[in-house]
């Protein structure tokens, strides 16, 4: 009994950390492998760090428009990222806080994110930031039916709504290594993925040109530690959805420590991923957007359809 | 004393608050708020005492020689819980907001009606007998329609009132032929539940006819074309009980005639399930066209409606499928979220009334930046946003997490197809919610001014603060203590589903225990940071927004609703007009106007209502106008029908 409440609470201690501490790396690794594939050296892995660090003490601005709400944004898009990341299993170590139906919880959590930045995107009164807030709002009406019948698909297969048994069913029935249901999953969550992170070819997080922004231009207007909060919060949501998607692909090993490495490794490897993927394609037109989201929306819908007949 | 004296005693309260300002000791009408006050009060206590364990109480009387009864059981409670506390604060919210003395005596109509809309619907949950449930049904129907059009003056209100009393009329006539039918099958009138047993063809049709007269009511898919016009044009506070709980007598009607009869069908639950999707869908899908901020309310009620219609079918579903889950899961989450809904729909019409008093305007195109100039109003319109859009940790999101796992649970187990497509539903009317209630709070709200209609704006008083602060922390309360309702809902589905339902705490007890901690811990983290961020007042100077380097933004440069929905409009049924090209060398000005449309309302019944008009005018060479000739018919009519009974005695066969 004493062995395994340790073994939870050392597990809850690295789950923390992880969450804390790991996300600024995976920008840095993913800027850092677009350097070397255009032959340049690029920043440091640790720019981030230094970045949060500095805005953490530079004093921040705020626009007269602006009034309460504009810090709801930053402030509870990280809460919100932060409870979520409990209720995510970071490869096959158990999640810190597991219940049937908080798949539900982890899902709005995200939605309560994105609607507090719109709002604080609209407390600007900037028509960039309207812009912004006008795109994100469509595009992600349609990756969220993309990111449910993946969840539904695997509810179906796996006969629970919690994450941690849907997304660590590894070898288990119609979701078990590869089969065709979780590779169209793993499709439709990835292209979730690209358009919930601002990546490429969705979003250009390296564009200069504040007219074919989508994430980036709600919130230009934010500085000093609000700022600090906005680019964590990105970061953040760079983990806990790429936990979704290496999860189910991660062998189950027997040592605790093992289980950690391999998850570490794979999101790494997620970050070279799109690291290349932001080198190798150019941004879509802004019409093109939701066709893309489409596709991944039927991607998901059909692995629902396939485990539901 | 027992719950349903009390419950009386209540009704009698609003009757008085209804004749208080008609009387000639004409004051500005505190009295009666309190005595109405007082009535909401009492009948609040019972309907909690019944909900919490008290045993259901009844009086019995004689009404047209037939025996009524009027009988306080959970169910009923549950509906007259959101009732009283909607009127209660209604009228004290109205005190201010539309006082009695107002010119032309529409204060004191509204008044009069206002009391007697809340006599009708206590009696309506109460009443166990269908000759006086279709009285008390009616003189809701009809009060209402006096308190829609309290400003009949405008003409698309005289027009709302008009169409909202035809429909709910058509709608009652369709419920009288449902109650013979039910008075028929039950042996008379007084309703008392038959023993389960095989679901005839009878059973059927007078389900089938009480969905169809009571959908009318709830503002079911293809029956809400009357809605939108009708709550938007009513007074705010009266929008409030009507979108709150009015259009749940709907829903009442529905799951009270549920639990006379052997049971539902299969078939009818996953119909239900699938029309209540389609409601949710087409209401979020309207509501993110509107320009008219109330309209845009009367469209997210359409949605949950629809919603509940969702949990009723599920229910349903559990029910004649044997699932205990299902049915705790479907009925515990439509009244679950009946409550949540009364209270949050009820916070943003009391908001949007104090927006309509400072600014004058139900256009949000013409508002804007209001936060700074309402701090009051906009930090208590914050919640209910957050809880229409079922966010986190408010209320709206409890009662969704409850369907949400009765519709993954169908589809492991029920009727995983219509559960599929609701489930789809709900996920699609939740991103889209999120879209129009975004529009909503940060039009109206956040940003610059639109236009000189808000110069002059600032916070109502505290007569119309104080109801509105009670339903944010109602909101915010039931979303992090719902714990302890878990049984109270428990009472409720045994009502419903006699015996065939598991208890929720067991269902989702552990569950809540984990969620409700978490909420918590989402706002204590949110404490934190806005701790750990800059006080504003540290800043030097006060900066313009940054807009990419342009020094001189103006307010007319920031995006407006219609911008911000426009890439939906492709998909918007028929909202737009637009010039599409500019074909000429040297083009003049060209312009564009959108209107907003409702495809059923505007595209398909209206034209319909035209063309049938056009065809029985020919029959207008029977109206005379003379009274005489009328009880001529009458006669002959009566002759007729004498004569054709006559007939029909006499001839064998």
């Amino acid at each position: 009994m004493s062995h395994t409440l340790a073994s939870t609470l050392m597990n809850l201690l690295l789950h923390t950390l992880a969450v804390l501490v790991l996300p600024p790396l995976i920008p840095g690794l993913i800027a850092k492998v677009k350097a070397w594939l255009a032959g340049r050296s690029g920043p440091p892995v640790l720019q981030l760090y230094y970045d949060l660090a500095k805005l953490a003490r530079k004093q921040a601005v705020f626009s007269r428009t602006t009034s309460w709400v504009f810090l709801a944004g930053p402030v509870g898009t990280v809460a919100a990222l932060l409870v979520a990341s409990l209720l995510v299993p970071f490869g096959h170590t158990p999640a810190p806080v597991s219940f049937e139906g908080d798949v539900i919880l982890f899902a709005y959590l995200l939605g309560l994110a994105r609607f507090l930045t719109v709002l604080s995107a609209l407390d600007t009164g900037s028509a960039f930031e309207g812009m912004g807030a006008a795109r994100e709002v469509s595009f992600s009406a349609l990756a969220e039916p993309a990111l449910f019948f993946g969840f539904a698909a695997l509810a179906k297969a796996t006969g629970s709504l919690s994450l941690a048994p849907m997304l660590q069913a590894h070898g288990m029935g119609k979701v078990g290594h590869l089969s065709g249901p979780l590779i169209l999953i793993l499709a439709g969550w990835a292209i979730v993925y690209l358009a919930e992170n601002a990546r490429m070819p969705v979003d250009d997080p390296n564009t200069h040109l504040e007219l074919t922004m989508i994430h980036e231009v709600m919130v230009l207007d934010h500085s000093g530690r609000p700022f600090a909060l906005v680019l964590y919060g990105a970061s953040l949501k760079l983990v806990v959805l790429g936990a979704l998607l290496v999860d189910p692909l991660l062998p189950r090993l027997a040592q605790g420590w093992l289980n950690w490495l391999a998850f570490l490794a794979a999101l790494g490897l997620l970050a070279v991923v799109v690291g290349v993927v932001e080198s190798s394609t150019a941004r879509f037109r802004m019409t093109k957007v939701p066709q893309f989201l489409l596709a991944g929306v039927l991607a998901s819908a059909f692995a629902f359809l396939l485990l539901l007949v | 004393m027992r719950d349903i004296t009390l419950l009386l005693l209540a009704a009698g309260c609003w009757i008085v608050a209804a004749l208080l300002p008609l009387v000639p000791p004409r004051k500005e009408g505190r009295f009666s708020t309190v005595v109405g006050a007082t009535g909401s009060l009492l009948a609040i206590f019972a309907a909690a005492h019944a909900l919490l364990g008290g045993t259901p109480t009844h009086v019995d009387f004689s009404f047209w020689q037939g025996p009524v009864r009027l009988e306080m059981d959970a169910l009923s409670a549950a509906f007259l819980l959101p009732l009283h506390l909607v009127a209660g604060l209604g009228i004290v919210y109205g005190l201010e907001y539309w006082p009695v003395h107002l010119a032309k005596g529409s204060g004191r109509s509204l008044r009069f009606f206002f009391g007697l809309l809340v006599t009708a619907m206590s009696l309506l949950f109460v009443t166990r007998n269908g000759l006086l449930f279709l009285v008390a049904w009616e003189c809701m129907a009809i009060s209402a329609f006096f308190l829609v059009s309290t400003e009949h003056l405008y003409p698309e209100v005289h027009r709302a009132g008009w169409v909202y009393l035809v429909c709910t009329h058509t709608g009652t006539l369709v419920l009288t032929a449902s109650v013979i039918l039910l008075a028929q099958r039950l042996g008379g009138f007084p309703w008392v539940p038959l023993p389960p047993g095989p679901i005839g063809r009878l059973d059927v049709w007078i389900l089938v006819l009480s969905l169809l007269g009571f959908s009318f009511k709830a503002g079911l898919l293809p029956l809400h074309f009357w809605l939108p016009a009708a709550h938007a044009g009513a007074p705010s506070h009266v929008s409030a009980i009507l979108s709150g709980v009015m259009l749940k007598t709907g829903i009442y009607g529905i799951l009270r005639v549920s639990t006379l009869l052997p049971g539902p069908p299969g078939w009818l639950g996953g119909g239900l399930l699938l029309l209540g999707a389609g409601s949710a869908v087409y209401g979020v899908w309207n509501a993110l066209a509107q320009r008219d901020y109330k309209r845009l309310l009367a469209y997210s009620s359409v949605e949950h409606l629809g919603i509940v219609a969702m949990g009723v079918g599920l229910g349903w579903v559990g029910r004649s499928s044997g699932d205990p889950l299902l049915t705790a899961l479907g009925f515990g989450g439509a009244i679950f979220h009946i409550w949540n809904h009364a209270i949050f729909k009820t916070l943003l019409f009391f908001g949007s009334g104090a927006l309509l008093h400072a600014t004058g305007t139900r256009n949000m195109e013409a508002l804007g930046g209001l936060a700074a100039r309402m701090p009051r109003t906009a930090l208590l319109m914050f919640p209910a946003v957050l809880a229409v859009t079922a966010l986190p940790p408010f209320n709206g999101f409890l009662s969704e997490w409850f369907l949400y796992r009765g519709l993954f649970a169908s589809l492991r187990g029920g009727d995983s197809w219509s559960a599929g497509v609701a489930l789809l539903a709900l996920v699609f009317t939740g991103g889209l919610a999120a879209v129009a209630f975004a529009r909503f709070y940060g039009v109206i709200f956040l940003g610059e001014a639109r236009s000189a209609a808000v110069d002059h704006a600032h916070d109502p008083s505290l007569l119309m603060l104080v109801p509105m602060g009670i339903l944010a922390v109602l909101a915010l309360a039931l979303g992090l203590l719902a714990l302890p309702l878990l049984a109270v809902l428990d009472r409720i589905v045994a009502v419903l589903a006699p015996g065939s339902a598991t208890p929720l705490a067991s269902l989702v007890g552990r569950d809540l225990r984990l969620l409700l901690p978490l909420e918590v811990g989402l706002l204590a983290l949110g404490g934190a940071l806005l701790a750990w961020l800059p006080r504003r007042a540290a800043q030097v100077e006060t900066l313009p927004t940054w807009d990419c380097g342009y020094a001189a933004p103006t307010a007319r440069m920031q995006y407006t609703g219609s911008s911000l929905t426009d890439g939906w409009s492709v998909l918007l049924p028929g909202v737009t007009q637009r010039v599409r090209s500019i074909r000429a060398l040297f083009p003049r000005a060209h312009s564009f106007h959108s209107v907003v449309r409702d495809a059923v309302g505007d595209d398909l019944v209206t034209p319909w209502f035209g063309r049938l008009t056009a065809r029985l005018l020919r029959y207008h060479r029977l109206q005379q106008g003379i009274l005489s000739i009328y009880i001529l018919y009458v006669l002959v009519a009566l002759m007729a029908a004498f004569l054709w009974l006559l007939l029909r005695a006499k001839l064998p066969g």
